[in-house]
């Protein structure tokens, strides 16, 4: 096991590349914006993840495509990956696809590449294909995924009993998770803020304010996660126009079973410049 | 991966994480010779925790006719094709893997009917059952999460989100901290925690814990009009009390058995076994034990038993969490944790007897049957 990890690292650092993100007026969320030309497209391999169990042993996602452009005040990535399904459901053994980019805190290659470690942070920005369904297709609620379902009566909700509308409120949610679980599932945002330090300690931010757009056309997925350099009342990593980072990538193929930590991913930091 | 000692296999496991014990062990006995699935439990467990929304098709208290019936569909078959019968626990696992399992799809949980009141095989014109076991059998079998010592859905969550209480044993899901990944379905053998994939969070039997810390005993238990569960805290085998009830079937009278030891988690919720089903199925199914067990519960119908069979009528007679029982000339008691007194039933019911002919009336009772 060791072997194949360190094979993998000295794989990724071998064809590690840079990425510029370009200098444009504005960052649009939509992925087929002209915005997006002017921007150099580096291709980033990927690997299953064999580090930390569960492992994704079969991944079938081997490259995404990567294009970063920025206005100054705002950061965007145009992923785009191969995918010969579109998943965009998170049901009961069913997955969803997704992606995410991973910066650390501190502009550093040191940081571990392995979600950061104590005192090492990494902000993650995670897309789903899931909750971009939500978002343009009405939430996943009971009738929309069994349209011929039959049920008598919720307590504490109120007919027609749409989730989210007719649950806000804390007795119908204390079955369902509470509060906390209900505020994350109705963010109008398909990306979702992270940080960790650590294998499974990547943990959702109270204040969340990245922005994306994913469409499936022609067997590939092209997403769009947007971010602003700095955001108020919460913790920013150390970049902006004119300064050096790092970054690294995570696809899901939600119909091969990749949830978690079962995923394929760039085993190596990426230099991100990001131009003035 | 470290070592854990199983009393049920009686010998060390491979698990995770290091073994720890909590100070109290939630534990249930069941006594499947009395089970009629009236799914009164279930209900009860439905309105009481899963009435919302995501939660239509969860029951995280089920019951099952064995040996067809399925909740999810097939789960204890593909359970014995997975650990080879008994050759492996779900801590074997292959490389790139914390547990052993399988994931259930959503088909799987659709039918928690499947099988029921089916008999084990076609019935033959003229069959007589006469003698036990019967060659014509089934039995119900109700089933909540074993709140188990070594957790498969502990072990399997990458996030840590899943943990089990220090004070009681109980395993929960925090729903802050999960993501939905269904790690843990995939891993708890018995399949007993579930995806809502409204909330997108797994949920699972919390034992009923705001009650539990009250000294109540889970609403399951309480409200089975069988009377076939005990609520209690067990204990391991070398610290058993002989005056703990829970101990006294599991491990002083042995007749209450784990389901699927084989597992390696060391399941807490314990069946006194059927003794109208046939051992090879009772061995396949709570291990080698079954036979000493049914063994001591015929006795106990021949009066060979008494203490045990005076136990049995705790079940079902109290709210409370009994912590430790005494058996009188004609009663059984229960005592809270404080030794202070709960319940007192009788063993056998005192008899009236009125004659058909009210004689001071000189009138004949009509309500006499």
């Amino acid at each position: 096991m060791r072997t194949l990890i360190i094979s993998l690292i000295v794989l990724g650092l071998a064809i590690a590349q840079e990425i510029v993100s370009k200098k444009v007026d504005r960052v649009p969320l939509d992925p087929f914006d002209r915005a997006w030309e002017g921007a150099s497209a580096v291709e980033v391999p990927l690997a299953g993840q064999a580090v930390t169990t569960p492992m994704e042993l079969k991944p079938t996602v081997s490259k995404l495509i990567v294009k970063s452009i920025n206005d100054g005040k705002y950061i965007g990535f145009l992923l785009i990956w191969e995918d010969k399904t579109k998943d965009s459901f998170h049901l009961v053994g069913q997955f969803s696809d997704a992606v995410a980019v991973q910066i650390p805190y501190k502009p550093s290659a040191e940081v571990p590449v392995t979600m950061g470690e104590k005192n090492s942070r990494v902000l993650i920005l995670h897309w789903t294909a899931a909750r971009q369904e939500n978002i343009d297709n009405g939430y996943s609620d009971v009738p929309k995924v069994y349209p011929n379902y039959a049920y008598d009566w919720y307590p504490h909700s109120t007919p027609p009993y749409e989730y989210p509308k007719d649950w806000a409120n804390q007795y119908a949610l204390n079955y369902i998770g509470g509060e906390k679980v209900f505020r994350k599932n109705t963010l109008n945002t398909p990306v979702r803020e992270v940080v960790a330090e650590g294998f499974g300690s990547s943990t959702w931010k109270d204040v969340q304010g990245a922005e994306g757009k994913g469409i499936y056309k022609d067997g590939k997925w092209y997403v769009v996660i947007k971010r602003a350099f700095v955001e108020e009342n919460t913790s920013n990593p150390d970049w902006g126009p004119g300064k050096s980072t790092f970054i690294t990538f995570a696809v899901w193929d939600g119909s091969n079973g990749e949830v978690g930590a079962r995923k394929s991913l760039s085993y190596s930091w990426i230099p991100l410049k990001i131009e003035r | 991966m470290a070592k854990a000692f199983n009393w049920q296999l009686k010998r060390e496991i491979n698990y995770p994480y290091e073994p720890k014990r909590p100070k109290r062990q939630f534990a249930v006995v069941m006594d499947l010779n009395k089970c009629i699935a009236c799914q009164t439990c279930t209900v009860a467990c439905k309105t009481t925790w899963t009435p919302g929304r995501g939660q239509e098709y969860m029951l995280w208290n089920n019951v099952e006719t064995k040996p067809w019936g399925f909740y999810p569909m097939g789960w204890d078959v593909k359970l014995l094709e997975l650990l080879e019968g008994n050759k492996k626990t779900v801590f074997d696992a292959p490389e790139g893997e914390r547990v052993l399992g399988w994931k259930p799809d959503d088909l799987d949980w659709m039918y928690p009917n499947v099988g029921e009141d089916e008999v084990n095989e076609p019935v033959d014109i003229g069959t007589v059952l006469e003698r036990l076991p019967h060659p014509i059998w089934m039995f119900y079998l109700p089933r909540i999460c074993n709140h188990c010592t070594y957790p498969a859905c502990v072990a399997a969550c990458p996030r840590q989100a899943i943990y089990k209480r220090e004070e009681d044993g109980i395993v929960l899901i925090d729903p802050e901290r999960c993501e939905g990944y269904q790690e843990c379905i995939k891993a708890c053998p018995y399949k007993k925690t579930m995806f809502n994939f409204v909330a997108r969070i797994s949920q699972k039997c919390i034992g009923c814990f705001p009650r539990v810390e009250e000294g109540l005993q889970p609403q399951c238990v309480i409200t089975c009009i069988g009377k076939i569960r005990l609520m209690g805290f067990i204990n391991p085998p070398e610290k058993a009390r002989p005056d703990n009830p829970i101990d006294f079937l599991v491990h002083i009278k042995k007749v209450a058995l784990p389901l699927y030891p084989q597992t390696g988690l060391e399941p807490n919720v314990y069946y006194i076994p059927p003794i109208n089903v046939p051992l090879k199925f009772l061995k396949q199914m709570f291990g080698d034990a079954a036979e000493h067990a049914v063994e001591t519960y015929m006795a106990m119908r021949e009066g060979k038993e008494p203490e045990l069979q005076a136990l049995l009528h705790l079940f079902g007679s109290t709210p409370r969490i009994p912590h430790s029982f005494a058996v009188g000339a004609n009663e059984v008691i229960a005592f809270d944790e404080t030794g202070k007194e709960i319940v007192r039933v009788p063993l056998v019911e005192p008899l009236q007897f009125r004659s058909h002919k009210d004689e001071r009336l000189d009138v004949v009772r009509q309500d006499i049957p």
